[in-house]
């Protein structure tokens, strides 16, 4: 990373920033370019929001017809197997 | 082509399941599934069913947002399990179970994709943020994310997202849902699409970039 930190040079380095996997004196630069940049570190709150926002949004569940069917199906599969 | 199931005891203890509970309520569940096991692994059929009872849940969720189709999330998790059955007797729980049938769910729906892939179209993700030649950030950014992450999700934003989602190229969509929802480490992500670590952070941060841009503009519609 060069000397002087541009939004782009920071954002670019956004997946291991928010790892906490950038060495010290890179993630320092980062920190201390979204602390004078209001445009990046909103854009950093949001980058990091993104995951859990849609972990919720996708949240999914089993069917209870879909459950009976999976139940029969190992049932049937194991009891075959071990008549076999 | 079946694909191959993961060696149990190549399996990091770190993969858990996300169980959406604490760590004691994972502890104790653990403890349970290994009962359970001795007991399948035994030839106990009613303690197999117990732990398909316990994870079903958590593995077609994972199936039905990698497959997006519930039909064909139910048959891969037929699948994965009836795979995990066949493989208890080598199962020495160094990982949970429950880690352990996530990855063969994973495998199973990836080896799905994968046959479907000659009928996708793939495109690069759209959402990078745009710069000036001295390489300032030239959008309008708005801080949406207290808003989003404290308030319950409303069906307009959900739909975005899903649509969002869809969209992606599969590669990308694969990485973002398994690092970003279901929760696997890099090196987990790696041992199941076969990809490069530098590979999957790089589709990591454009499919995010592209979900962050896609829930931007959710905000800015509502807002405007």
């Amino acid at each position: 990373m060069s000397e002087s930190s541009t939004c782009q040079s920071c954002l670019a380095l956004l997946v291991d920033y928010v790892d906490g996997q950038l060495p010290d004196d890179v993630r320092a630069k980062l920190e201390s370019h979204f602390h004078d940049c209001q445009p990046c570190e909103d854009f950093l709150a949001t980058y990091r929001a993104t995951a859990s926002v849609c972990r919720k949004a996708l949240e999914r569940t089993i069917p209870e017809s879909v459950a009976a069917k999976l139940h029969a199906f190992i049932r049937d599969e194991l009891c075959n197997k071990s008549k076999a | 082509m079946v694909p191959s199931v993961p060696t149990p005891a190549a399996l990091p203890k770190a993969l858990d399941a996300p169980t959406g509970s604490g760590d004691g309520a994972r502890a104790v569940t653990t403890v349970e599934d290994s009962v359970l096991l001795v007991r399948a692994q035994a030839g106990d059929v009613s303690a197999f069913e117990q732990l398909v009872e316990r994870h079903q849940q958590k593995v077609f969720a994972m199936a039905s947002r990698m497959l997006r189709s519930d039909d064909d999330a139910a048959e891969v998790v037929q699948e994965a399990f009836l795979a995990a059955y066949r493989k208890l007797p080598e199962f020495r729980g160094e990982s949970a179970f429950g880690s352990w049938v996530y990855r063969i769910t994973a495998n199973f729906a990836l080896m799905r994709l994968r046959h479907r892939k000659v009928s996708l179209t793939v495109e690069e993700p759209d959402g990078a943020p745009n710069f000036n030649e001295r390489g300032s950030l030239i959008d309008d950014v708005a801080d949406w994310s207290r808003d989003a992450e404290e308030q319950t999700l409303d069906a307009e934003l959900r739909k975005a997202i899903d649509g969002a989602t869809a969209k992606l190229p599969e590669d990308h969509r694969q990485v973002f849902l398994l690092r970003d929802v279901e929760g696997l480490s890099y090196e987990e992500i790696a041992q199941v699409t076969g990809d490069s670590l530098a590979a999957i952070k790089s589709r990591l941060h454009r499919a995010r970039l592209a979900m962050r841009a896609a829930i931007d503009q959710f905000y800015a519609e509502r807002a405007g």
